[in-house]
């Protein structure tokens, strides 16, 4: 399904200071960023450039230091934390560098773990459900394994099933790639595109050009500010090989 | 400095820098173990030196009869000169006084007050010519000149008698007046559990108050013999001999040491049972600190190890630390036990002696921590052993302090577990409950620390507080071979106590005062020994209404003998055996019936069914008081009435003469109270502290996928407040099982004729305020510690 016009997620003025080193760091300095509904967006930077602190700051796990960010015209950040915990749950996913796992828990397990909190009493439609995603990204075969027991690819589609089990509105993800080799990379990113044009939303910060071109936009960050954006529009596995040269150019320009 | 010496400080210094927290909780712990263990070390020593020395000082006799009434003065002579083992002997003469006849005045002041508040006995005596002597403060043996008179330090401390203060003593005759020209310790009767104490008077004072009447005669043959050793068969041969004074009881040298050392000793016994206790602790916490330090620091080991340092240097750089932190403990523990040890022996050395300061008062402390030290020492050793199992590859690359072959076999023991466990079909509806569930069983490794440490510390609380209630409870004077009752009213030693005898009764039964009146008689029968005929106690009485507790079988029947531990094991007797005794030659067999403890006449008794009227060496009655009515009062008017009957109110007798022990116990059950409380809070935050660190990406990946702060929280809460009730509700269980028998067998070892300690516990403060204290700490400190995680940011969390 493609993007829409109708915004989803959005944040003004967004600033974030980290009090904890001395002098205090400011890591976001103002940022005004509307995310359309259906829109596969791409946070890029150099490191230190504040981008997974804007990630964590517009998903609602650390509290901004100023300004707003809204999702679906609730306005997260006057809300307390079992309620944007709540939102989390029912509204977001997440996808980290790290596939974070429950170590006492097999794989299927770990994926119905926050649809089953979400919805306890229907625990067969959330099983069926979880099943169909495993199946859908391959990983259907070891889901009773442990943790230590798949590979690393496998993980990380364990984490996409995971994060699309409670069916959210909006997906995050971290360096989703980052700890991966190049074809698991690709069986990710693959996994991912196909989840986007499913219609889920999509926010990812990545250090990858070829990563960042499957998005339908990047947004640049460099020193807490964004500074630049580019319009790629709906990726097709044809056009490929151009979008990447195109955000390879694009990104050279900034000294990337 | 060494280069490597100077790598170790810094390291030290750095480490305890950085985790200040958990290195002065570790630090803490240690102290108080090493303090606790020097102390109860130290208390030992002054207290075997203080005994010891007494009794250089005072030459206590190795065998002494107690009589009253007439004696054969010839046969006594004869027997002396038949025996060549005997170094020295006496007999001296005493006479009681009840303390209600004393009173004493301070002539500068003229403050006065009367000894009446105590309930033991009041002998006075001259002092001996050649062994037993009571000793003054100096360590002289005084020899009081007319009108003067000693008097026995417990009396100094307890009623704060001073040098120059008037002693009235109240005879038939009126009042006799002396000046009390110091204070006398007494190695025979020192003891806070002895029923008696000696005053010293000068001849002719001896001979006025002898005179002028109050008093009750007595006397105590005393033997003094060239070999200690020989004393086992000089009372055989002392009680086979029917010519010899003897209707008292007789007393050993052994029993005299093994009373003194009971009733002190118990003290430093307690502090190296809470000590060992605290140790066991530290040990547990400092193998889970070093455990978390080898994790969280498995990629400097293996970097340490890449660039070719030895094992060795690595696994010393870290025990540096543990060696540092631990010998600072003993120094620090052993400084803090010098200044507890001259509060706790205070009163030791008044009573006893002050024993001189010898190699081994610096010896034995120094042993016991250095004990402490090798202890601790080696066993973090053991733990930083793994270092050896790390490779370089797996630590450097996977942050894992396992081998191959332990990751594989972890590996495979998750997979086992996790197949079997399925949220999926898992059948309740609170996911946070189930999560935590899982959480503390795959971590039991971990979590155990905190049950097993709540364990230990009720098991520290709960066992001195037990001892405690036990022996101030009514019915602990059932295991001193009474019987629990509010008067006790004994009749010995007189000639015409069977006369007497039918006196007592007649007035208590009519006394509207008192209920339940039972009167037992102590015939001295004789049973066959190993050298022939011996003296046998047996006290003949009504026992129908289960007022002895049998440790074996049951109350004697007619025809049937019940025999106290030390009997059952010097006659080799157990119920349904046959046993014969014999009175004025007519011999009598018997069936064992059952076997109690006893602690009366040395613990050598029998109990018999009947009724004896005539003919007893003693009588004793037992009544219980009507409600309303002041068993003192009581017993005081039949002691008045009867001036040759012992009356006394048995729970505040029990409770005077167990006082010095009961407020030991007191001590340490407040100590221990404090301490288990104490550890149990600062391991339980020692502990959760270094498992929020490391949970902490799990707790950051918890949060994303839509868990909130609180449950998160709540889950860690949750799952302290189990372990630590687990472990809380183990130790009262262990204490009334395990650690009865333990502590029972301690008291057994000591010889007094107590075989099976039971435990009479405060059931409210055992089961129930202790194990909610215990509970409250645990989960208190836990509220603290994980208060802090609201307001975090979970990105931080996720990082590591």
């Amino acid at each position: 399904m493609p993007q829409t016009d109708q915004v989803t997620l959005e944040c003004e003025s967004l600033t974030k200071t980290y009090y904890s080193t001395d002098p205090p760091t400011q890591v976001l300095n103002g940022i005004d960023l509307a995310v359309k509904r259906g829109e596969f967006l791409v946070v890029m930077g150099a490191s230190g450039s504040g981008k997974s602190s804007l990630l964590y700051s517009i998903s609602g796990m650390d509290r901004p230091t100023g300004g707003n960010v809204t999702l679906e015209g609730r306005e997260l950040t006057s809300m307390k934390d079992p309620e944007v915990s709540r939102v989390r749950l029912t509204s977001m996913g997440f996808i980290f560098q790290q596939a974070y796992f429950l170590s006492n828990l097999n794989i299927q397990d770990n994926i119905l773990l926050p649809a089953l909190k979400a919805t306890p009493k229907d625990k067969a439609g959330v099983v069926a459900r979880v099943d169909a995603l495993m199946e859908r990204f391959g990983i259907e075969h070891v889901k009773r394994h442990g943790i230590t027991q798949v590979s690393g690819g496998q993980l990380q589609r364990a984490s996409i099933c995971r994060a699309l089990a409670g069916e959210p509105t909006i997906l995050f993800a971290d360096e989703p790639t980052g700890a991966l080799n190049s074809s698991m990379t690709a069986e990710v990113m693959d996994a991912l595109s196909d989840v986007h044009s499913g219609g889920t939303t999509l926010v990812m910060v990545t250090h990858d050009p070829a990563c960042a071109a499957r998005a339908d936009r990047i947004v640049y960050l460099k020193d807490g500010l964004l500074v630049d954006s580019r319009e790629l529009g709906a990726w097709t596995k044809e056009d490929a090989k151009r979008r990447e040269d195109e955000v390879f150019a694009w990104l050279s320009e900034k000294g990337f | 400095m060494k280069p490597r010496d100077s790598i170790s400080t810094r390291y030290i210094l750095n480490d305890l820098i950085k985790n200040k927290g958990v290195n002065l909780a570790l630090l803490v712990i240690l102290v108080l173990s090493a303090f606790l263990m020097a102390t109860g070390s130290m208390v030992m020593e002054r207290l075997v030196g203080s005994v010891n020395q007494l009794f250089d000082e005072a030459k206590p006799p190795h065998f002494l009869q107690m009589h009253k009434g007439e004696y054969d003065q010839a046969a006594l002579d004869r027997f002396a000169a038949e025996h060549p083992e005997i170094d020295a002997w006496v007999v001296e003469e005493m006479l009681g006084f009840d303390s209600a006849a004393l009173a004493w005045e301070r002539p500068s002041t003229g403050e006065n007050g009367d000894l009446a508040d105590s309930l033991i006995d009041n002998l006075f005596v001259t002092q001996n010519p050649d062994f037993d002597f009571l000793i003054d403060q100096d360590g002289e043996i005084p020899r009081p000149s007319a009108g003067e008179a000693y008097v026995p330090v417990a009396y100094e401390q307890r009623f704060e008698l001073a040098i120059g203060d008037e002693l009235r003593v109240k005879t038939a005759e009126g009042f006799q007046e002396l000046t009390i020209a110091g204070f006398v310790r007494d190695s025979q009767m020192a003891s806070s559990l002895s029923s008696a104490t000696r005053f010293l008077v000068s001849e002719a004072d001896f001979e006025a108050l002898s005179e002028a009447g109050g008093g009750a005669p007595e006397i105590i043959v005393e033997y003094r013999l060239t070999d200690a050793s020989l004393v086992s068969d000089f009372q055989r041969a002392y009680e086979s001999d029917e010519a010899l004074p003897k209707n008292g009881q007789a007393v050993t040298y052994q029993m005299i040491r093994v009373i003194n050392a009971f009733s002190d000793g118990l003290v430093a016994m307690a502090l190296m049972f809470v000590s060992l206790l605290l140790i066991a602790i530290s040990l547990l916490n400092a193998r889970f600190v070093i455990r978390g330090t080898l994790e969280d620091e498995v990629r400097e080991i293996g970097a340490m190890k890449a660039i070719g340092l030895p094992n060795k240097s690595i696994s010393g750089l870290y025990l540096s630390k543990y060696r540092a932190m631990t010998f600072l403990a003993c120094v620090a523990g052993g400084l803090l036990a010098i200044v507890a040890t001259n509060l706790l022996t205070r009163t030791v050395q008044v009573n006893y002696a002050e024993a001189p300061l010898g190699l081994s008062t610096f010896l034995v402390p120094v042993l016991a921590l250095a004990l402490v030290y090798v202890f601790v020492v080696g066993i973090c050793r053991r733990v930083f052993k793994k270092i050896r199992k790390i490779q370089v590859v797996n630590a450097l690359v996977h942050g894992s302090t396992l081998d191959d072959r332990q990751t594989a076999r972890r590996a495979k023991r998750q997979a086992k577990r996790v197949r079997r466990t399925s949220l999926a079909a898992f059948r309740g509806t609170n996911v946070n409950r189930r999560l935590a569930w899982l959480d503390l069983r795959a971590e039991s490794a971990q979590w155990i620390l905190i049950p097993v440490v709540f364990f230990l510390a009720s098991v520290l609380m709960t066992l001195p507080m037990n001892l405690l209630s036990t022996f101030e409870s009514p019915k602990f004077v059932t295991y001193l071979g009474a019987q629990e009752s509010d008067v006790r009213v004994d009749l010995q030693f007189s000639e015409d106590v069977d006369t007497v005898r039918e006196d007592v009764l007649a007035a208590m039964r009519q006394d509207e005062r008192l209920t339940a009146v039972r009167t037992y008689a102590n015939v001295l029968y004789e049973a066959e020994g190993e050298d022939g005929w011996e003296i046998f106690r047996v006290e003949v009485g009504d026992y129908s209404d289960g007022s002895v507790a049998f440790t074996e079988g049951g109350r004697p029947e007619s025809g049937q003998i019940a025999v106290s531990v030390l009997n059952a094991d010097k006659y080799e007797l157990s119920p349904g055996d046959d046993f014969t005794i014999r009175l004025d030659g007519a011999s009598t067999t018997l069936t064992v019936s059952g076997v109690y403890q006893d602690v009366t006449s040395g613990g050598y008794t029998a109990k018999m069914e009947g009724e004896v009227t005539a003919g007893a060496a003693a009588y004793v009655f037992y009544a219980d008081s009507a409600e309303g009515e002041d068993p003192a009062a009581i017993a005081a008017d039949y002691g008045d009435e009867f001036p040759s009957a012992a009356s006394i109110p048995m729970r505040e007798y029990v409770t005077q003469t167990l006082s010095y022990v009961t407020d030991a116990f007191r001590s340490a059950a407040v100590l221990s109270f404090v301490f288990g409380i104490g550890v149990a809070a600062l391991i339980t935050s020692l502990f959760l502290k270094l498992r929020l660190t490391s949970d902490r990406q799990k707790m950051g990946m918890l949060s994303a996928v839509g868990f909130s702060t609180s449950e998160i929280i709540a889950q860690v809460r949750g799952k302290t407040l189990f372990a630590v009730a687990v472990g809380t509700v183990l130790g009262p269980v262990f204490a009334a099982t395990g650690g009865e028998s333990v502590v029972g067998s301690f008291i057994a070892l000591a010889g007094l004729g107590i075989a099976d300690l039971a435990f009479i516990p405060n059931p409210l403060l055992v089961y129930l305020v202790y194990p909610l204290a215990l509970i409250s700490a645990g989960y208190l400190t836990a509220l603290a510690l994980t208060a802090r995680l609201r307001g975090a940011d979970k990105s931080a969390w996720l990082r590591g």
